[in-house]
């Protein structure tokens, strides 16, 4: 307390210069918010080297995957759907038009405008060509656009729907955060056709960065809007303008100060940072209204500034001290959460904590000290009638509490069950896209582009085969030169020996392209004779090369074929394509066409000239997002209806239980990659992450607790408003069947912070009022008054102040202003109404406590 | 007809400057010297042969080589033409065939022969302009690109090339809006030429990178195709470039498809 009532002192003795400092704090840290920069990638929830994320990035790599953007057209109007010329001219003309935007990767770009027909046209004969190289004008143009693509399974269900109502165009864009920007840029091109087709926008990258859009734009609207409440209700409150204005600019200097803070140390603003300015503003706001709540009630009966302000600190230093570093400790815990964003909020929402309550306990005394007398005075005449109201209802509470301490406790427990067997309902689940309502365009293209294609959310699977598993003997090598030495008299055995010593550790992708080269240029300086020997050489070591092309083999595609059949029939893969959809469907036209002929060729040379034939189109580059040009990797592309993370994961588990019925052959791996699973990663290890946090921090505030109490009872009395408020807040998240989601996740820290302030306040002066007045009806009467006003007042302050959030269009920031009040209630409920007839049980042992 | 884009296959049978007759190009200066440089890089000798090694880098980095021996016979100089290509590597493309017979009146007549699945096809007349065997040449790199296509305008003369724009006269036909080349003004042979998409970017590149006299026909035995959209590109090497090797006209036949003319494509 010395320290604390130095400090206090020195604000009190020199209140402009701790003005100055507060308002350099605030421009010196401030200024560095202009530096903003936001990212909305959910890939960032896990730190850069997780194994995951790594491995996402090398698939990407290797199969030169791009993020999409789907713009669907659907034509519900027309009897053909959008099969008629005025649509598909449309679809011609969007598609000339997103090419030319800047950032798509122009020839990734899949639409009937830019893909290929491959079919065959007459015996004998096959064709490639543009499937629609300018905009159909006749009906006949248009049923063979669309026999085309119907007769082709790797378009059907994905660029055309089933139901013939909609074609989907997947824009390939080069960098994520660019994608708000193509997807406006498209609803430009959008804008300017009439006709009967709608227009839909979708896939995660824009859903990520359009929230990354709205989020910049709640936070200059909710957080202030939130303030300006807050504001409006402590006025109600206080009346007093001159004294409300004071927590508000220590509000301000917070949360500019933090955020400052956060940008200027180079951290970019992610969802979860984006949330602070929300969280502070309450949490600065609570200490200075017990101040000011306090001062209001003090200052008629003592009538001196300075005497008032240093009996409100004496009696509110220590509690705000340890309120502070609880909730501080509460979310710091989060700094042990494996989501790098997490921590970074937790962080600095700790910081921020810190620091506001630095600043209440100096800056407020000082406002108070620099305030003219008038204002003073008038403060002092002033009749709080709203705060006699609040007060009367709260003193007729209080006996309430020990009489019916019983039930109470009874009721409680009653909830308490109710709660657990909510939260063993609760699920855990999230889904970028549904963090915008459901009316939001994003969610409606979702849910229409959806019911009419396989799918617009994707997830890789990927086979590899290990390096050890290729095949290298060299022995028919070393048997024909032994051959020729023989039969030919030269001897090319050293020359030999010599490649293969010097390529023996190269990975098998590489080993034979480097040998067969080596060979090839001794061949170039070679004899006749020897020349035509080294050629053998070289005929044995292709062979080698091509059984090395593992996923070239019959067999091993056939593998991949019938995992793909299990997928598509499990019902929980709206649409598969992999590179045995290429090779049966290529075959087939090569086939004139022939149903029959809608399968896999015998031998690997049959397929590598299938693809051959395939990669002789207009896009070349096709075949080799399916299959890495080794042949030792292969991606099937799943694309999903839902990317809600309990439908992949229900995916993983399916293929899990294949893998055991059907193994992989071996030395082949496989692997799952893609946005929807990396997201279904980062959440599981934020669940276990936030459990562990909560946990952490709930023990660190419990041994805070029986620091600042001394008393293993008391230190447990403490924890209950808090431990209740959690279990109810769950349990309500379980009976209300809300996913478990991030935003969710991060509230058990802002409740624990939160709700255990009320407890160590009220707990803090009962001991206080009991050491004074000996008594339980007494003591509690008296915690009735100026405490219980306090707590209700912050309970209202915040629980209101944080409505303005329901009104946002992104989920999160609903979730957080709907809990944040639920909290409030339910510990300030907590605390007022179960702690009186607890301590009382407990009289005795309080009393000893005190006097010792 | 101008085959300038052409060269990949015809450069090895180049003709010698010397054999092209006229002095300085005057009137229709354009023509003129697109004619001299088709002359150039596609027709020399009566027919030749060389080893071709394609190696195909991808935007990763990653090559793939692709190995065949090309056979070409003239017609008749400057008119009608006959292509064999057939694969050696990699080994699961040995034996692939490619024919053509090429047309200056009518549309090329094309056959596609694929050992492993015992496969003759002829590829249907239509878009040329399309990736031949996955490389970042196309079918019309092979077949040709004919000079009445194009709109010709001698943009630039400098102390070595003729800079000669070309734009299509059917512009719905193709990829380009209009492409440029660069073409020799000792040999006639196109060093470089770029391709511009309708946002009038370069996005397709084809460049010579080295030419070697062989016997008396400057041929250009190194090439480049860099597809700048997508960072691909396609090195194209000859070896063993010979001349005037008197084919007989049924090397060329669609027999040649299942039976290789092993003599001819070996030589030596």
């Amino acid at each position: 307390m010395s320290l604390g009532a130095r400090v206090i002192h020195l604000s009190l003795a020199y209140p402009k210069t701790l003005m100055l400092l507060a308002g350099l704090l605030f421009v010196g840290l401030g200024s560095q918010i202009p530096r903003i920069s936001i990212d909305t990638d959910p890939e960032n929830m896990l730190p850069a080297d997780q194994a995951e994320r790594l491995f996402h990035k090398k698939v990407k790599a290797d199969f030169a995957l791009y993020d999409l953007i789907v713009v669907g057209v659907v034509n519900e109007r027309h009897a053909e759907g959008v099969f008629n010329t005025a649509s598909l001219s449309r679809v011609y003309e969007l598609t000339r038009g997103i090419e030319s935007i800047d950032g798509v990767v122009r020839q990734e770009l899949l639409s009937p405008a830019t893909v290929d027909d491959i079919q065959p046209d007459g015996p004998g004969v096959v064709r490639f060509a543009w499937l629609m190289d300018k905009a159909p004008t006749t009906p006949a143009a248009v049923d063979s656009i669309r026999s085309a693509l119907e007769r082709n399974p790797l378009l059907y269900g994905t660029l055309i729907s089933e139901d013939g109502k909609a074609i989907a165009i997947y824009v390939p864009i080069r960098d994520k955060s660019a994608s708000h920007r193509i997807a406006s840029a498209i609803e430009a091109l959008i804008a300017d056709f009439t006709g009967e087709e709608q227009y839909f926008i979708s896939g995660l990258p824009v859903a990520e960065d359009t929230f990354g859009v709205e989020m910049f734009r709640q936070m200059g609207i909710a957080a202030p809007l939130a303030g300006l409440i807050i504001f409006l209700l402590m006025l109600f409150f206080f009346r007093s303008l001159s004294l409300i204005i004071s927590p508000m600019i220590v509000a301000f200097i917070t949360v500019g100060a933090t955020m400052g803070l956060l940008i200027g140390m180079g951290y970019t603003v992610h969802i979860m940072s984006s949330m602070i300015p929300i969280f502070l503003m309450p949490i600065a706001v609570v200490d200075a209204v017990h101040i000011l709540s306090e001062f209001a009630d003090l200052y008629p009966r003592i009538g001196k500034r300075r005497a008032t302000i240093v009996r409100v600190l004496e009696h509110l230093f220590r509690p705000m001290l340890f309120t502070s570093l609880t909730s501080a400790a509460g979310f710091a815990s989060l700094a042990l959460a494996p989501i790098p964003p997490v921590r970074v909020f937790g962080i600095f929402v700790a910081i921020g904590i810190l620091l506001a309550f630095l600043l209440t306990i100096t800056f407020i005394p000082a406002y108070i000290m620099l305030l003219s007398d008038a204002r003073i005075a008038r403060l002092r005449q002033a009749p709080q009638t709203q705060g006699q109201r609040l007060a009367s209802w709260l003193a007729r509470i209080g006996p309430g509490t020990l009489s019916a301490s019983k039930p109470l406790l009874v009721a409680a427990l009653l909830l308490l069950a109710l709660s657990v067997v909510g939260i063993s309902r609760i699920r855990i689940n999230d889904n970028p896209v549904r963090w915008f309502e459901s009316d939001h365009r994003i969610r409606v293209a979702d849910r229409v582009l959806n019911k009419h294609f396989g799918g617009t959310y994707d997830a890789y699977l990927v086979l590899t085969v290990d390096s050890a598993a290729a095949p290298a003997a060299p022995q028919p090598i070393d048997t024909l030169l032994l051959e020729g030495q023989r039969e030919q008299g030269i001897d090319l055995r050293p020359q030999w020996e010599a490649i293969m010593a010097t390529t023996a550790s190269l990975p098998a992708e590489s080993m034979f392209d480097v040998r067969i080269d080596a060979v090839l240029s001794l061949m170039d300086e070679a004899d006749d004779v020897a020349a035509e020997l080294w050629d053998e050489v070289l005929l044995l070591l292709e062979e080698q090369q091509s059984a090395a092309k593992y996923f070239q083999t019959p067999s091993a595609l056939r593998y991949v074929e019938a995992l793909q059949t299990d997928l598509q029939q499990s019902g929980r893969v709206g649409k598969s394509n992999s590179l045995v959809d290429i090779v049966k469907t290529v075959h087939r036209e090569l086939r004139e066409g022939a149903e029959e002929y809608f399968r896999l060729p015998g031998s690997a040379a049959g397929i590598a000239q299938t693809l051959l034939s395939y990669q002789s189109s207009h896009r070349p580059q096709d075949v080799w997002h399916f299959v890495r040009p080794d042949f030792r990797a292969t991606v099937l592309w799943l694309q999903l209806r839902s990317g809600d993370n309990q439908d992949m994961l229900a995916l993983t588990r399916h293929v899990d239980d294949y893998l055991e019925r059907q193994p992989l052959p071996e030395g082949v791996r496989l692997q799952w990659a893609g946005l929807t699973y990396l997201n279904v990663v980062w959440q599981q290890a934020m669940v276990q992450g936030m459990l562990e946090a909560l946990l952490g921090s709930f023990l660190i505030v419990f041994l805070m607790m029986l620091l600042l109490f001394r008393s293993l009872w008391l230190g447990l009395l403490a924890m209950l408003p808090l431990s209740i408020t959690i279990t109810f807040i769950y349990g309500l998240i379980g009976l209300l069947g809300k996913d478990y989601d991030m935003p969710i996740a991060v509230l058990s820290s802002l409740t624990l912070g939160l709700s255990v302030d009320f407890s160590i306040h009220f707990l803090q002066r009962a001991r206080t009022l009991y050491a004074e007045l000996g008594d339980w009806p007494a003591t509690v009467g008296q915690l009735f008054q100026e405490p219980a006003r306090a707590i209700t007042r912050n309970a209202i302050v915040v629980a209101i102040g944080f409505l303005p959030l329901l009104a946002s269009p992104l989920i999160p920031y609903n979730t957080v202003g709907f809990f944040l009040a639920a909290i409030m209630a339910t510990s300030c409920f907590a605390t007022l109404v179960l702690l009186p007839g607890l301590l009382r049980m407990t009289g005795k042992r309080l009393a000893v406590r005190t006097k010792t | 007809m101008l085959r300038i884009v052409s060269i990949l296959f015809f450069l090895i049978c180049s003709l010698g400057v010397d054999r092209i007759e006229g002095s300085a190009p005057k009137g229709g200066e354009a023509d003129a010297i697109v004619g001299k440089a088709n002359l150039a890089a596609y027709y020399a000798g009566t027919d030749g042969r060389a080893r071709v090694r394609m190696t195909i880098t991808d935007a990763q980095g990653r090559e793939r080589v692709r190995q065949f021996t090309i056979l070409r016979r003239d017609i008749n100089d400057g008119g009608d033409q006959e292509y064999l290509l057939h694969f050696s590597r990699p080994a699961d493309l040995r034996g692939t065939v490619f024919l053509v017979n090429k047309h200056v009146a009518r549309d090329d007549d094309r056959w596609l022969y694929l050992p492993g699945l015992d496969l003759v096809k002829r590829i249907a007349a239509g878009d040329k302009r399309t990736s031949f065997v996955g490389s970042d040449f196309f079918y019309e790199d092979v077949s040709g690109r004919g000079v009445e296509e194009d709109h010709h305008e001698l943009i630039e003369t400098s102390s070595e090339y003729y800079v000669v724009k070309n734009t299509p006269i059917d512009p719905g036909t193709v990829e380009f809006s209009s492409w440029t080349a660069w073409i020799d003004k000792q040999s006639y042979l196109p060093r470089k030429m770029e391709y511009l998409d309708n946002t009038g970017k370069v996005y397709r590149r084809i460049e010579a990178l080295e030419v070697r006299n062989v016997g008396a026909y400057p041929t250009v035995s190194k090439m480049k195709v860099s597809d700048l959209r997508s960072g691909t590109y396609t090195v194209s090497e000859f070896r063993k470039i010979e001349y005037d090797l008197n084919f007989p006209a049924d090397v060329f036949s669609e027999r040649s498809l299942r039976n290789p003319p092993r003599q001819w494509l070996r030589g030596r």
